[in-house]
Order: C-alpha cells, then structure tokens, then sequence
C-alpha cells in the first residue's frame, strides 16, 4: 500500500527551503536582538556577597582533605557558628529575601523581556505557515508512523488514505523547531536564547538562590569528615617518582 | 599534573590525583563538555544528510543512527587516548551525552536530504 507519491518540485523549492531558511534567519535574529536588549543591570552587593560566600564554603568543603584537621574545624566554625557564623540565616529573615526577589520591578522586566522575545517569533512564524502553507503535503518522512499521529501530522491534508508518512506542512515547521536547536549551537556559540529548556533552568534558579542554598551549604559543611591526605602524600610521590625513573 | 592543551580540539586533564583523591577542574571538565557536545551534533547533522541521500528508511535509518553515535563516541575515546578516567568523570559521559539532542538534528536532516533527493 505504500504507493510513492510523485510530488512537485515546485513545493520543494518553495516550501521547504524557504521555511527552513527562515527559521534559520529568525533564530540568529532573535539572538542578536536579545543581547542588544539586554539592560545592563548592577548586581545588588547584597546577593553578590552571599554568592561569594557560598563559593567559599563550597572551596572548603572540595578541599578540606588537604589541610590539617584543626585549621580545617577552625574554618567550618566560621562558617557554620550559631551566632555571627556566615551560613547560618535565621528562618524569619530567609523568606525575605525570595520575596524582595520577585517584587523587584528590574528583574521582573528582565524575565517578560526574555519570554517575549522567545514567544513572539515562534507565534508569528506559526501563524505565518499556516496561512500561507496549508492544505498540502508538503514532506515525505523517511520512517513509518502508526494512524494515531495522522491528525496530529497531517493537519491541512484531508484524505484519509493517504500515508502518514506524507505530512503537512505544519510538521515541518515543528520537526524544524526542534532540529535546529543542535544547528543554532553550533553557529552560534553556547550562548544562545534559543534553547528553551535552557530558559527555563535559568527561570527556577533566580528566585531561590541566596537563602535555600546558604541553608544548602551549610548542611554540607557539616556533613564534611575530615581526612587528612597531606601524611599519604610522600608515599605517592614515591610511587610517581618510582614510575618516572622506569 | 597541570592540564595540558591540545592542538585544536582542546580536551583539557581534569583530574590530578592518580590514586586517592580525585579533584576534578570543573573548567576544564565543562570544555571537554562542551567539545561531545559539538561533535555529536555535528556528526549527527552529517550524518542524517548522508542517511538521506542513501535513502534509509524507516528502521534501518535510526540503525544507521546508532553507528554514527558510535563511530562518534569511539573517535572521541580514540582522542582522549583510552584515559577516559582523566578527561572525564564517568564512562556515561562520553558514551550516553548528548544522545537525544543530536537525535532531532538527525532526523529533521534526514527528512530533508531524502526528500530532496528522492521525492521531487
């Protein structure tokens, strides 16, 4: 039953390339204009101060084999002190600071610009293909699908006995959305918006960092056992030294 | 042990210790990321291009995209000279990432490709 359909070379050279290439063109448009958009704000020193400091925290415990044990207690006490220990948030100031994040006019503009900029080029092109694309096929798939995906696929096309390989237009456009994010990645360097599961990772980690993660970090420095690698050391050295002179 | 640099497609060492304590360099572990990453993508591309114009169809196509998956994971293994331990974390780093990206980049170049070349 699976009878080659003879298409046009007409849709060829003026459905498929001309989509693709202007998905290809929106999506660099799209990333020139979002770094031209992109306020240059001044981080509050506040944010950036408990940002160091979890850095710091987190230097201690990935090294805390290499220094002697009181210096390494001595350290964690710093930190983790119940009294001016720079980790330790008492919980009434902990949910400040979540909410003075999301009332911040700066950063909420910050964040509409973003999903605008990623919404708006995908809604128009959509739109777009399917006024000017519909009601034909447009490609052939080279794999066989079942008869569920046939109203999904062939959206414009109303025969029913048609294959579903044969697809509208429409699919196309999709199959391009997601095909060209590997495309994008690589002409564009890793810094592109238009990854959208990027969007969102960045999205979840603005309004949470400062306070859960000090929390975080704390309970990780205190988890930390301390043992001390500095006396294993010479013995290494001579087992290299040893391999080198071989 | 100081991470020493390739000529062009640097992977940098990221571990130091031979023994006990390894201490990866979280910079250089994320170059060495990032250049899976566009190998595979890239040989994914090339590859749904070259899987299009043979005409694959069907299950042989996504066949064909396990080999070049493979054939990519094995150039990579081959570049880091067989000391996978040092350039990398775990075995499924080198192997398994990036499986599913460069799955859509396959199949969207290989529907393009074959219905160039085979349908109109």
């Amino acid at each position: 039953m699976a009878e080659d359909l003879v298409l046009d070379t007409a849709i060829r050279d003026w459905v498929l390339i001309p989509l693709s290439v202007v998905m290809v063109l929106i999506g660099i448009l799209r990333y020139f204009v979002s770094k031209l958009m992109q306020s240059s704000q001044l981080p509050d020193p506040k944010i950036v101060k408990e940002g160091q400091v979890i850095v710091r925290a987190r230097n201690l415990r990935a090294a805390a084999n290499f220094i002697p044990p009181k210096s390494f207690r001595s350290r964690r006490v710093y930190f983790s002190n119940e009294e001016n220990g720079l980790l330790f948030v008492p919980k009434g100031q902990a949910q400040n600071a979540q909410a003075q994040m999301f009332s911040d006019p700066n950063m909420a503009m910050d964040m509409m610009k973003k999903n605008l900029s990623m919404i708006i080029p995908q809604t128009l092109t959509f739109a777009w293909v399917n006024f000017f694309f519909s009601g034909f096929v447009a490609a052939k798939i080279p794999f066989p699908l079942t008869q569920r995906f046939r109203s999904m696929l062939q959206n414009g096309i109303d025969l029913s006995t048609v294959d579903v390989s044969y697809v509208s237009s429409r699919s196309w456009y999709f199959l391009n959305l997601f095909g060209l994010r590997g495309l994008f990645s690589l002409i564009l360097g890793e810094e592109n918006a238009t990854d959208d599961t990027q969007r969102m990772m960045q999205m979840s980690g603005f309004g949470f960092d400062p306070s859960k993660s000090l929390g975080a970090e704390k309970d990780g420095l205190d988890i930390v056992q301390h043992e001390w690698a500095l006396p294993k050391f010479e013995h290494r050295a001579e087992a290299v030294l040893k391999k080198l002179i071989k | 042990m100081a991470g020493h640099s390739d000529s062009s497609s640097s992977e940098k060492k990221s571990t130091e210790a031979m023994n006990d304590v390894p201490i990866f360099s979280a910079e250089n572990m994320q170059n060495n990321m990032k250049v899976i990453y566009y190998s595979r993508t890239f040989m994914s591309i090339i590859g749904g291009v070259i899987a299009g114009i043979l005409g694959f169809t069907g299950f042989m196509g996504f066949v064909f995209y396990f080999l070049v998956m493979a054939i990519t994971s094995i150039g990579l293994i081959a570049k880091a000279k067989f000391l996978v331990h040092s350039y990398f974390d775990s075995w499924n780093r080198i192997i398994l990432d990036g499986f599913m990206g460069g799955l859509m980049s396959f199949v969207l170049f290989w529907t393009f490709a074959y219905d160039i070349v085979h349908i109109f």
